[in-house]
């Protein structure tokens, strides 16, 4: 069984030889980066350099999923925000929202754009996906990613306006994510005719550390709905933070998988969803992986595993100055502990 | 000086104002403190800080959550505007001058504009830098203000990794400047680990330490009362 087949048929709930350990968000690292010659802020704007880098930590490490695009800002540039890619920046820094698309309440009323598949970024991670794919989609499941619809409302005005509006005028403010879902399906759309296998939705910015379960289920639910059911592929749930409150509502949204950082309770998870229930997590991508021991990263996957997770998988993006010896020591624990529970 | 009962009434309402994140009643509130002749500092620390340690209490229970804090906050900031004018400086030992913002890469501003209320409400003067800032314009202000303190926020952990070189940088050129580190993904380990002298406690929310430490001032004031 290859790490595709075993990513896929996890998907489908058929058995599997041992829990795989792959992601749906990014997980470049730096060694990928400069072993093929090139610069952070240079792989943003070229489809192949993109798609080279996500292929060289499967290639370097082994690990079971290849992933595009790389940074957070692809459907608000494609809205109409303009994003800053540090061109000139020595390190790593992602890129960012420059310039909002809506500036102030009044300015909420906006359509998206009807030419949205072809804006921005989006023909690049097309471009990114099949280049991807031809390279590595043999070996393993190629997946990408967008942002859920609170989180990029988020992005194309100010958050704190965004929370206020959520509580002072939730008409006004549901309005605008239905819009935002009705985007994120286009772009959703595009990435599956290049051919990803799954497509994680990314809902970091309505935590419940943030919005109160009932505010998750008025305004933040119901356009998840709608964005998981247009989705034909496996899709994956993803939110940050203290979402043991959430986890229900999170598998009421309709995705194939969720996905949960270390802050969820996984025991307590398994417990409420099922065993049937597919859970992705949850160990922290940066105090483990990159600044953890090799054996805390060992111990931290034998833990996700016996507390009941499905798949092993970061709790968000893995950060790119990843020491490669806790990439191999990630990788042998779970070759050798994942087939045992 | 307001009779006690008339005082009271004018505490209460700064405090439910904030607490009901009514932005009205925090500036009427302020407005009968200053034409009755009430100490500003005291409307402020027992008014509009007392509502805001209520508001920390109710997020802890998680009865309230982020937006509910952002309109208490403004509603603080509503009563406040008026208040700080007539407001004596206060000697707490702690006053003094900070640099605060939001590391390059991360557009986050929540959090910092939280910790930057409570040195607004203790009479700090403060260089806010705003968000997305580059490294070196932390290490210029600092310098060019002579600021105590810096304060460098981060939500998202792939901007938390430019806070080392802030420290090291500022530290090399002014050892005795103290720097606090805050946001999601920062933590005590990694505030030693960089050389900082504090961190967002609990780093799950800077608000809550922002809340805190507007709590602690308000004690080191009524300990200093009632010397």
């Amino acid at each position: 069984m290859n790490s595709r087949e075993r990513v896929l048929k996890l998907f489908r709930k058929e058995p599997i030889d041992r829990v795989p350990c792959f992601s749906g968000m990014g997980n470049i690292t730096e060694t990928g980066i400069n072993t093929l010659g090139y610069r952070f802020a240079g792989i943003h704007l070229d489809a192949r350099q993109m798609a080279e880098t996500a292929a060289s930590t499967f290639r370097l490490y082994g690990y079971e999923c290849g992933i595009v695009p790389v940074d957070l800002c692809v459907e608000a540039e494609a809205l109409g925000c303009v994003i800053n890619v540090y061109p000139h920046a020595e390190g790593i820094l992602y890129p960012t929202i420059k310039e909002k698309l809506i500036h102030n309440e009044d300015e909420m009323d906006i359509q998206v754009p009807a030419d949205l598949s072809e804006r921005g970024r989006v023909p690049l991670m097309r471009e990114a996906i099949r280049i991807l794919k031809a390279d590595i989609g043999s070996e393993v499941a190629v997946g990408s990613y967008v942002l859920g619809p609170f989180t990029l409302a988020g992005q194309i005005m100010e958050l704190n306006d965004l929370l206020k509006l959520s509580f002072k005028k939730a008409d006004k403010v549901a309005k605008l994510l239905d819009l935002m879902a009705d985007a994120i399906i286009i772009v959703a759309k595009e990435y599956e005719k290049a051919g990803v296998d799954y497509i994680t939705v990314r809902e970091m910015g309505a935590t419940s550390d943030v919005l109160s379960p009932r505010v998750f289920k008025n305004l933040i639910l119901p356009p998840l709905k709608k964005v998981h059911s247009a989705l034909s592929v496996s899709s994956v749930l993803h939110i940050c933070g203290k979402t043991n409150d959430i986890v229900e509502s999170m598998m009421e949204a309709g995705p194939t998988a969720i996905s949960v950082e270390h802050k969820n309770d996984v025991v307590e998870t398994r417990k409420k969803l099922g065993d049937s229930a597919l859970i992705f997590g949850n160990f922290d991508a940066y105090n483990v992986l990159v600044s953890g021991t090799e054996e805390l990263v060992r111990s931290t996957m034998r833990k996700c595993i016996d507390d009941g997770v499905s798949a092993v998988w970061p709790g968000c993006d893995i950060w790119p100055t990843v020491p490669p010896q806790n990439m191999i020591a990630m990788m042998d624990e779970i070759k050798k502990y994942g087939g045992k529970k | 000086m307001a009779d006690e009962t008339k005082k009271k009434e004018i505490l209460e309402k700064l405090r439910n104002g904030v607490i009901q994140y009514d932005e009205d009643a925090c500036r009427e509130g302020a407005q009968e403190a200053v034409d009755a002749g009430l100490d500003a500092n005291e409307a402020i620390f027992d008014g509009l800080v007392s509502g805001m340690e209520e508001v920390g209490r109710l997020f802890e229970a998680q009865e309230y959550f982020v937006p509910e804090i952002l309109m208490c906050a403004d509603a603080l900031y509503a009563g406040l505007d008026i208040l700080k004018p007539h407001c004596k400086q206060m000697d707490l030992g702690v006053r003094g001058s900070v640099v605060i913002g939001t590391v390059e890469g991360d557009v986050h501003d929540i959090g910092k504009n939280l910790v930057r209320m409570m040195f607004d409400v203790a009479g700090f003067t403060v260089y806010d830098l705003g968000r997305d800032v580059p490294l070196d314009q932390f290490v210029e202000e600092q310098i060019k203000t002579d600021s105590e303190l810096v304060c460098l926020s981060a939500m998202m952990t792939t901007s938390m990794v430019g806070m080392p070189k802030v420290i090291e940088k500022i530290k090399e050129k002014n050892p005795d400047c103290m720097i606090m580190i805050g946001g999601a993904p920062t933590s005590k380990e990694l505030a030693d680990k960089w050389g900082a002298d504090g961190y967002a406690e609990d780093a799950g929310n800077a608000l809550k330490e922002a809340i805190k430490m507007v709590a602690f001032l308000k004690k080191l004031r009524d300990e200093k009362l009632n010397k």
